[in-house]
């Protein structure tokens, strides 16, 4: 894990301050089993007859950092989308924290931080509003959310703009307040669909620090969709490729990397399993 | 927390939005007043019909002026919940503990604030033009609750469905002429049995229409507050009216959200 960034020096007080109570706080928790979140025959066929998710079945330990990786189309958003309760499987079941995500979705989302793909703000609230307002749906008090708001702002280096309107932000700063209002309840779990999308390299590489922190220092579960093979090499300690609504490889990202042969990248190990280079079928998508 | 306060919180965010989009504001009350003002000046001489129930014609216009503030200005809640879906912000929402429900009824009640400000404002203007409202401030309230309600099952359900459908708030705004459809076939500028037969259309025909359009229903009951007193039957019919309409469109409504997201 590298935490060169200049954002790592002057958030790593911040977020030692956000953590602290929290480690103090009654969290909304798990129940205390071993994988924090299972899938089994997951499936989503959708009502024009698309079969996005055909039958995938993975485990993800407690605290462990996941990726979801393949092109766009591959079936991600909509795995991610059942495991976050946004859309409802057509077969197979899966469980978050504990809760089966069909049967409780409401004790799931008590328990998950969800980034959506595109970055899902209001565009007429400020980022402190819609932090606050994020926190508040979440059960914290007025106080108890501004002054949280207030720390995470600072941890994704806003805290200037928190009383902006998001309007006048650029799309990556959207992304990043997206991504602080997740964290809002500093959930168990914390899912994040193509969550650098569209930011430069010094945000990116940011964003990745402070989750790589939330996730040793909360014990996050981090399950995280991606195109982009660098941050799946960065960011996850185990990935699963997907590859038209399949799973075609899973494990540790140098082990996937050793099956292919020495020096190869996660590329390579796309090529590998599906017969296509990654590229191609961004492109096709 | 609990669902009340979700729906609270919900509307709360709404009522901050209004003033941040003044073209929300500004173009849904300024073109009420100004119709107001001038078919109240231009249809004046029909208050001088015989049997015509008011000399100041601006008083039986008030009820028209309520629903044309309320019906298509309802129609919001469709165009801010399209662009809750095209911001990605509604999935956000939902990935809290929050139900669709609360969602939708917070951003319902944020809007029937600002139309009863609106409504409450289209009063003002009619008392300033010598108008008086014959049952006073608690027959104002039950107008505009009766305008707002009305909106509700009508616009507000109609915007809400094809804001599920389209997810476009311009595609929304383009059924905003129905609204005015909706309330122009109505006894709205003249009382429907003084409305006489022309070359092209016969007024039975008229008549038939005005008293097969709900709004009428709610209409007449919304005008006998402001010029005469309580007709608790016309009342009770007003409110059937209301509570037949939304036992259809609510249900819909409510499928649908749960369709778009099963």
């Amino acid at each position: 894990m590298t935490n060169s960034s200049a954002f790592a020096g002057t958030a790593r007080s911040t977020l030692d301050e956000l953590i602290r109570p929290a480690r103090t706080q009654k969290l909304e928790s798990a129940r205390p089993l071993g994988d924090a979140i299972v899938l089994e025959g997951l499936a989503k066929t959708y009502p024009d007859g698309t079969a996005a998710v055909r039958g995938i079945s993975l485990r993800v330990a407690a605290g462990e950092s996941f990726g979801i990786l393949g092109p766009n189309g591959a079936g991600k958003s909509t795995t991610i989308g059942m495991l976050g309760t946004l859309v409802k499987p057509t077969a197979g079941r899966a469980s978050v924290a504990g809760f089966d995500v069909v049967a409780e979705p409401r004790e799931v989302r008590r328990r998950i931080g969800f980034a959506v793909q595109q970055a899902g703000v209001d565009d007429f609230a400020t980022p402190m509003e819609l932090m606050v307002l994020q926190g508040r749906l979440h059960g914290l008090r007025k106080r108890e959310a501004a002054a949280r708001a207030g720390l995470l702002l600072r941890v994704i280096e806003l805290a200037e703009e928190a009383d902006r309107r998001l309007a006048t932000l650029s799309g990556g700063t959207k992304r990043r307040v997206d991504l602080a209002a997740s964290l809002m309840h500093l959930p168990p779990v914390l899912f994040l669909d193509e969550p650098t999308e569209g930011l430069d390299p010094r945000s990116r590489s940011g964003i990745w620090d402070t989750l790589d922190r939330l996730r040793s220092r909360l014990g996050v579960t981090l399950v995280l969709t991606t195109h982009y093979m660098e941050e799946g090499d960065r960011l996850c300690e185990r990935i699963a490729i997907i590859d038209r609504g399949i799973v075609v490889a899973e494990g540790a990202p140098a082990a996937l990397k050793a099956t292919v042969g020495r020096d190869a990248t996660l590329e390579d190990v796309y090529l590998h399993y599906t017969g296509r280079a990654f590229e191609d079928t961004r492109v096709a998508a | 927390m609990n669902a009340q306060a979700q729906v609270l919180l919900l509307a709360q965010r709404a009522l901050v939005q209004f003033p941040r989009n003044p073209v929300v504001l500004g173009f849904s009350v300024m073109p009420v007043l100004i119709m107001y003002l001038v078919f109240g000046g231009l249809f004046a001489g029909v208050a001088k019909l015989p049997g015509f129930p008011t000399d100041n014609y601006f008083e039986y216009l008030a009820p028209t002026a309520i629903l044309l503030a309320t019906v298509p200005g309802i129609g919001n809640v469709g165009v801010a919940l399209a662009a809750d879906f095209q911001s990605g912000y509604f999935h956000k929402l939902l990935t809290t503990p929050t139900s669709v429900g609360a969602v939708m009824l917070g951003r319902l009640l944020g809007d029937c604030l600002r139309l009863a400000v609106q409504a409450a404002l289209v009063l003002l203007l009619a008392m300033a033009l010598g108008a008086e409202v014959a049952t006073g401030v608690p027959g104002a309230l039950l107008m505009i609750v009766m305008g707002t309600l009305l909106g509700i099952v009508t616009f507000g359900a109609l915007s809400a469905n094809l804001a599920i459908r389209t997810r476009d708030a311009a595609a929304v705004q383009a059924t905003q002429p129905m609204a005015f459809l909706l309330i122009f076939l109505t006894s709205a500028y003249q009382s429907s049995d003084q409305i006489e037969s022309s070359d092209q259309i016969d007024s039975a025909v008229l008549r038939t229409i005005i008293e097969l359009n709900p709004a009428e229903h709610v209409l007449r009951p919304m005008r006998e507050l402001m010029l005469s007193g309580y007709d608790w039957g016309d009342i009770g019919i007003g409110f059937l009216v209301i509570a037949a309409l939304g036992a259809v469109a609510l249900p819909l409504t409510a499928r649908n959200y749960r369709r778009a997201y099963s």
